[in-house]
């Protein structure tokens, strides 16, 4: 794949309104999920840009104006995966009754049930996000728009829960220490070759109780 | 006050345990010590007793694990702890702390592919039991069937390793003195991690189902193989209430008699007939029915017996100990194996004697039938093993019979029945012994680290 500025700026334009802004989401969409099969069959590094095209039934050079790199490619990935799971929640009213370390548990257990299949790509996608002249990099513009977004999303739900007296306010600091033990949990997901990844849900669940008791215990005081 | 979750790895848990033991030992050898030379006071005594079961409970409730399963251990054994104790233990036998419903719904579809909801017409978030490794939820079957699914936790497995690692380093010095040799060590882990095997004890259920079927009063749930996997276990439901229910709803004296004679001719039956026993017997995995019906559940420990316990029971019951030599070294060599030196077991003659009087009253005028509400028997049995373990007698295949036996004799103590256990033991003796044994290779039990399951002969 190229890495052309102006192909850079058509990936990260925002869909627009109308039928061709409709069409060139359902074209997205139709790359994707093209490409996230390829990728959980083959892995990541065999996909060739070939494949995806024939697989999505568009011409090459069309896959090109809509993901010129397969950084562009991972960065929609997450943006739709986000969008999808704040959704999700939303739509979940048992979830709404449940304590905090549940909800936070099926919130990053949605999100690694959601990249299971596609887990090669995510750890391509991690390595790539190491370098900072990376669009993955958490430092970049598209990733620090998305984060802010999940960000926004995890301190509605602390929110919540402060409300409801679980939890003393954590504020914007709950979020962010949130979304650090979530890429942690990502991490330790990526290299967990334990049968059903347990020993993921084990760390998942032992850690969000413990971090709840800790803050019902004495807030940040602890 | 919210308990600490448990810690992962081996450190934290030995600094747990260890916590545990040298809080608990160090106050109550230091206890014991005191009332020795100065005496105390009844009020001081259930203070400390209450401190320390409370201690017990918050140590071996974060634990799980084999704390978890020594708590219950300790908690069968009614008569070897103090009552205060026993009444925080028991809290652990039916309380294990829960997963919620996310964790258990994503258990259930990392072992089965599927979401609960996906597979049975309905599933219940919540569990209605607790088990030592994992929990029950009620579920109804597309066919509209009653099931109980058992959940494992997750690492559970791993968990009990780092603690069979910990056990195995702090049994040191008494394997090196002899005084617990480390067969039983070996025999604790397997019997253990045996039990986080849900497909073997699928196996066990299914072997069990069949071998009890001529004990039309008893049910043992039936396996749905389609809905089971090493972490998930789905069954069918057994109506019934545990001991505590059973005993709130006040039975009659006849029903109490009826279903401690039941529970005695079951664990007979097994020991005899099918050679195998059901190894954890704590009130827990007993469901009775008004009608006097009982269900047995938990199959993860069972006790294949190798050694020829209808002699051994029959010598009990006929002090064959007392005919000569050659038959006191028949039945002493049957209890401690054939390692332990004669002249060693030999000392345990007189607690035998003691024990078969208890269960097999001889005598002219002698009452035949035996009154567990006295609770003597636990008494006898605790120092027996006290004394086992203090001559260096112990015999690992006891492990888990052992186990058994006090779960049984407490479990009658607490019924407070009054059996005729001679008459019980006559009855099942003139049955036929289902062996020998054929112990099948197939797939999935290759697959399952090379567990053997245990198959009813079809001649």
């Amino acid at each position: 794949m190229t890495t052309s500025a102006s192909r850079t700026a058509v990936a990260a334009r925002p869909p627009g309104r109308g039928r061709r802004a409709e069409n060139k989401e359902k074209n997205r969409r139709a790359i994707l999920r093209a490409a996230l099969d390829l990728f959980a069959r083959k892995g990541f590094f065999h996909t060739t840009t070939k494949a995806i095209s024939r697989k999505a039934g568009i011409a090459e050079g069309t896959l090109f104006n809509y993901f010129p790199t397969k950084e562009d490619l991972a960065l929609y990935f997450f943006e739709e995966e986000l969008a999808g799971i704040i959704g999700w929640y939303g739509a979940q009213p048992r979830l709404k009754e449940a304590g905090l370390p549940e909800q936070l548990f099926a919130i990053v257990h949605r999100f690694l049930e959601r990249l299971g299949p596609y887990e090669d790509f995510i750890g391509a996608v991690y390595l790539r996000a190491l370098q900072p002249r990376s669009k993955l990099s958490p430092l970049s513009l598209p990733s620090q728009e998305r984060n802010l977004r999940y960000l926004r999303f995890i301190r509605g739900v602390l929110a919540e829960a402060a409300a409801a007296g679980e939890i003393p306010e954590v504020g914007d600091l709950g979020a962010y220490a949130f979304a650090l033990f979530h890429l942690a949990v990502i991490t330790y997901w990526l290299q967990d070759r334990s049968a059903g990844k347990e020993q993921t849900l084990a760390l998942l669940d032992r850690c969000l109780k413990l971090a709840t008791a800790m803050l019902k215990k004495g807030g940040w005081e602890w | 006050m919210v308990n600490p979750p448990p810690q992962p790895g081996v450190l934290a848990r030995g600094l747990r345990l260890g916590k545990l033991g040298l809080s608990l030992t160090g106050s109550y050898l230091g206890y014991q010590a005191q009332n020795l030379f100065l005496g105390e006071n009844e009020q001081r005594q259930r203070r400390f007793q209450e401190e320390s079961s409370r201690r017990v409970r918050r140590e071996l409730g974060s634990l799980k694990g084999v704390a978890m399963k020594l708590g219950q251990l300790l908690s069968v054994q009614t008569r070897a702890l103090p009552e205060a104790a026993i009444r925080e233990l028991a809290g652990l036998q039916m309380q294990a702390p829960g997963m919620h419903a996310t964790l258990a719904r994503a258990r259930f579809k990392a072992a089965l592919g599927k979401y609960p909801e996906e597979v049975f017409r309905t599933f219940e978030p919540e569990p209605f039991a607790a088990a030592p490794l994992g929990q029950v939820h009620r579920a109804v079957g597309r066919n509209g069937e009653l099931l109980a699914v058992k959940i494992q936790y997750p690492a559970i497995r791993t968990a009990l390793e780092n603690d069979l690692r910990l056990l195995r380093s702090a049994t040191l010095p008494a394997r090196v003195t002899g005084h617990f040799p480390g067969s039983i060590l070996d025999e604790v882990r397997r019997g253990f991690l045996e039990e986080t095997d849900y497909l073997h004890e699928a196996d066990n259920l299914e072997f069990f189902g069949r071998g009890l079927r001529d004990l039309a009063y008893v049910s043992v749930p039936q396996v749905r193989r389609d809905m089971t996997a090493e972490c998930v276990l789905t069954m069918s439901f057994i109506p019934g209430v545990v001991l505590d229910a059973f005993l709130e709803g006040r039975p009659p004296a006849g029903l109490r008699n009826l279903i401690g004679e039941r529970v005695l001719e079951l664990f007979y039956f097994q020991l005899h007939r099918l050679r195998a026993l059901q190894a954890d017997q704590h009130p827990g995995n007993f469901l009775f029915q008004p009608d006097g019906r009982i269900g047995l559940v938990d199959f993860g420990c069972v006790k294949r017996i190798a050694f020829d316990v209808t002699t051994l029971i029959r010598g009990c019951a006929a002090r064959s100990w007392r005919q000569g030599e050659a038959q006191a070294r028949e039945v002493l060599g049957l209890i401690f194996g054939a390692r332990t030196p004669y002249a060693r077991a030999r000392k345990m003659l007189a607690v035998l004697e003691v024990a078969a009087g208890i269960l097999f009253p001889e005598g002219r005028g002698a009452d035949p039938v035996v009154d567990f509400g006295k609770g003597e028997l636990l008494e006898v049995l605790g120092q027996a093993m006290g004394k086992a373990v203090r001559d260096k007698v112990t015999n690992p295949e006891f492990a888990f019979v052992s186990r058994a036996e006090l779960g049984l004799y407490s479990l009658l103590h607490r019924l407070d029945a009054k059996v005729n256990v001679r008459a019980v033991w006559e009855r099942v003796a003139a049955l036929e012994v289902t062996g020998p044994w054929r112990w099948p290779e197939t797939t999935a039990h290759r697959k399952a680290k090379g567990r053997k399951p245990l198959v009813l002969p079809t001649s």
